[in-house]
């Protein structure tokens, strides 16, 4: 012993010595290692949560921008766009002066984006010349011409889905995209979403943990709702309703029911979860069949159908894939979601709050490794509630539960805007350029046409080329 | 010598025994308390058997649940970080153990009794609670930090001073 613990020693208490000290210690150890293994569970834990690195904002370039329609959806993107770093807000284009350019104008100017207001887009294009891009969230009618005007002014476009209420529409839009070899987005939002892009990806096509995709199915059920109103003495002239392409104010707030100006609840809400049949497909269907009808409203006011279940056949390289969709406006059982379905798995997802699943069917190899890999979350294991009824001996055992190890907290639609301006800048890729916007318009708006045949419509490989 | 030999045995099977426990009570509360979010209200709200009025009371007063969330897990710390280290082994043990005869009380696995949260096993009134309460009395009534503990220091230092 040193003269210094010894010394130490007897200034505490004679009676303990070294070997005292050193037997009493023999077990904290252990504290290091539970420590060390703390460390190392939280950094896998980590991993598996961790989003793709984001770009640095000192370095990125800034950019000068125009929304064209600030109601309902526009002020959703304007607010997810002011979170993104980089975005200077120059201008915004609403029909609709006194209430929804207002309110989107004075919240961007409290934001510190002071904005000039127009209510013609084509005036906004000559006046603004120093415009990078442009968002437009106006009725899908509209959609064509304010996209054409913008890409032919030069600039980039970020588009909201439905691409179009026409085919025709569309097909123009993506010819002006290419002739000003300006960039087109088209707002499918989840085609940018971390959980959609990690379940194509790893879970169907690298890890190919679906096995053979055989059957899809999807639904958006939403509850009665009231026709949308307005405040009387906010209502637009009749004159300027005219001049852009309303005849009254309940169909300038409830446009999505109408035949020429939008597609129904199968366009507005289909249009999203279809588009994402045909991105997890990687195809395209061949043929459609859909029955439908106003079953529940009014007609006269809601010209397009309340209700419509389509089933769509693909051919895949792997085989046929028959997948179903529907969308009630008068009950609002399950919300929404998309199911895919495989000889060797289920993929159970939604875009709404982290919802989703994938189970694995008893016959498929383990995913083990996969959930080592971080790729799934550890299985939770099927209920084993007590029954009575006596188990069928050809019944399958319920699948495992394995959790999509992604959350996604964000706004919905900012991964999908940031990937556009991202884009402009030079920096990324479109998830939904308008080649893509188009085949998901074909696949969609035949839905409508086959309800009104009243049979099973063929879609040629032409259809989705221009 | 034979004897001897054996007592070794003996005191290294009691320390491993309460280093184990103890790093389960340590991870529990440490992976509770790095949840942030944690409650015990799940839990709670789901007791079964005579004594649920209690634990139901818990989860509808937020004060008395944020109150047992807190020492539930601070209590599981301690409890862990005193088995791991052999400090105040037999008051950790018998706290130890008074919290687990709780979770047992609130949930007891017996017959007519199904809760929502499956159990990875199949239990009838005994489950790995009461086992680990027996081994927390183990422990207390063994000398199981005696030797190889801060209590060796402690003891020493309380005799002389
Ligand atoms: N991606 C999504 O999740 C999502 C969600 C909702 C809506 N949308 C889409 O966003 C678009 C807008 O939908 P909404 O719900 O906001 O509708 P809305 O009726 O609330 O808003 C449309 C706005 O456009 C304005 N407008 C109409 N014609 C115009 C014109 N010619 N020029 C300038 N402004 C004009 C209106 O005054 C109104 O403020 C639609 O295409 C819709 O399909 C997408």
């Amino acid at each position: 012993m040193t003269d210094k613990q010894n010394k130490d020693k007897n200034k505490q208490n004679p009676s303990i010595d070294r070997r005292d000290f050193l037997q009493g210690l023999a077990a904290t150890p252990v504290l290091g290692l539970f420590g060390a293994a703390l460390i190392h569970e939280q950094s896998v834990k980590k991993k598996l949560t961790k989003a793709k690195p984001k770009v640095v904002p000192e370095n990125l370039e800034p950019l000068n921008i125009a929304v064209i329609g600030s109601g309902a959806q526009g002020q959703v993107l304007i607010d997810a766009m002011l979170k993104l770093p980089g975005l200077h807000f120059k201008a915004v284009c609403d029909i609709w002066t006194e209430y929804n350019l207002k309110r989107a104008a004075g919240i961007l100017k409290r934001y510190g984006h002071p904005v000039n207001r127009y209510i013609d887009y084509r005036d906004m294009l000559v006046r603004e010349q120093d415009l990078d891009a442009v968002v437009i969230a106006s009725p899908d009618f509209w959609h064509a011409d304010h996209a054409v005007a913008c890409l032919e002014a030069g600039l980039h476009v970020y588009c909201e889905k439905e691409m179009s209420n026409t085919l025709e529409g569309a097909h123009r839009m993506v010819m002006a995209s290419r002739k000003a070899g300006k960039l087109l987005q088209i707002g499918h939002q989840r085609r940018s979403n971390p959980r959609y892009l990690h379940c194509y990806d790893k879970l169907i096509r690298e890890a190919k943990l679906l096995g053979r995709m055989t059957s899809v199915n999807g639904q958006w059920n939403r509850a009665v709702q009231p026709d949308l109103g307005w405040p009387e003495k906010y209502a637009i002239q009749p004159d300027i309703l005219r001049k852009y392409g309303f005849d009254s104010m309940h169909q300038f707030r409830n446009w999505r029911w109408f035949k020429n100006l939008g597609g129904g609840p199968i366009v507005d809400l289909g249009s999203h979860q279809i588009d994402i049949y045909n991105w997890f497909l990687k195809a395209r269907p061949k043929s459609v069949l859909a029955s439908g009808g106003t079953d529940y409203y009014d007609p006269a006011a809601h010209e397009w159908y309340d209700t419509v279940l389509a089933i769509y056949e693909y051919e895949t390289p792997a085989g046929t894939v028959r997948a179903f969709y529907q969308t009630l406006t008068s009950n609002s059982s399950e919300g929404y979601f998309e199911n895919f379905l495989g000889d060797e798995g289920t993929l159970h997802i939604s875009e709404s709050s982290n919802r989703g699943g994938v189970y694995r069917e008893p016959n498929a190899p383990q995913w083990d490794e996969w959930v080592r890999l971080g790729y799934l979350s550890a299985p939770e294991k099927a209920g084993t509630q007590a029954t009575s009824a006596v188990l069928d001996v050809r019944e399958t055992i319920a699948p495992d539960r394995h959790d999509i190890p992604i959350v996604f907290t964000d706004p919905y639609h900012m991964p999908h805007l940031e990937n556009f301006f991202n884009t402009v800048r030079g920096l990324d890729t479109l998830n939904c350029p308008a080649e893509t916007g188009y085949e998901t318009a074909v696949t969609v708006l035949k839905v409508n046409e086959a309800v009104k045949a009243g049979k099973q419509l063929a879609f040629s490989e032409q259809d989705f080329l221009i | 010598m034979q004897i001897k030999e054996s007592q070794k045995l003996q005191t290294c099977a009691l320390v491993i025994l309460r280093i184990l426990i103890g790093w389960h009570f340590l991870y529990e509360g440490v992976a509770k308390l790095l949840k942030g979010n944690w409650s015990a209200a799940g839990f709670l709200s789901q007791s079964k058997w005579i004594l649920s009025p209690v634990f139901q009371w818990m989860v509808s007063n937020e004060t008395v649940l944020n109150l047992v969330n807190q020492m539930n897990i601070w209590g599981l710390i301690l409890i862990g970080l005193g088995l791991i280290t052999g400090t105040f082994t037999r008051i950790a043990a018998a706290a130890g153990m008074a919290l687990i005869f709780l979770y047992y009380l609130c949930n007891p696995p017996l017959a007519g009794l199904f809760y929502s949260i499956p159990s990875e096993g199949n239990y009838l009134i005994v489950n790995k609670n009461v086992v680990e309460m027996a081994a927390l009395f183990v422990l207390i009534v063994f000398p199981a930090a005696r030797n190889w503990g801060i209590d060796h220091i402690l003891v020493r230092m309380f005799r002389r001073s």
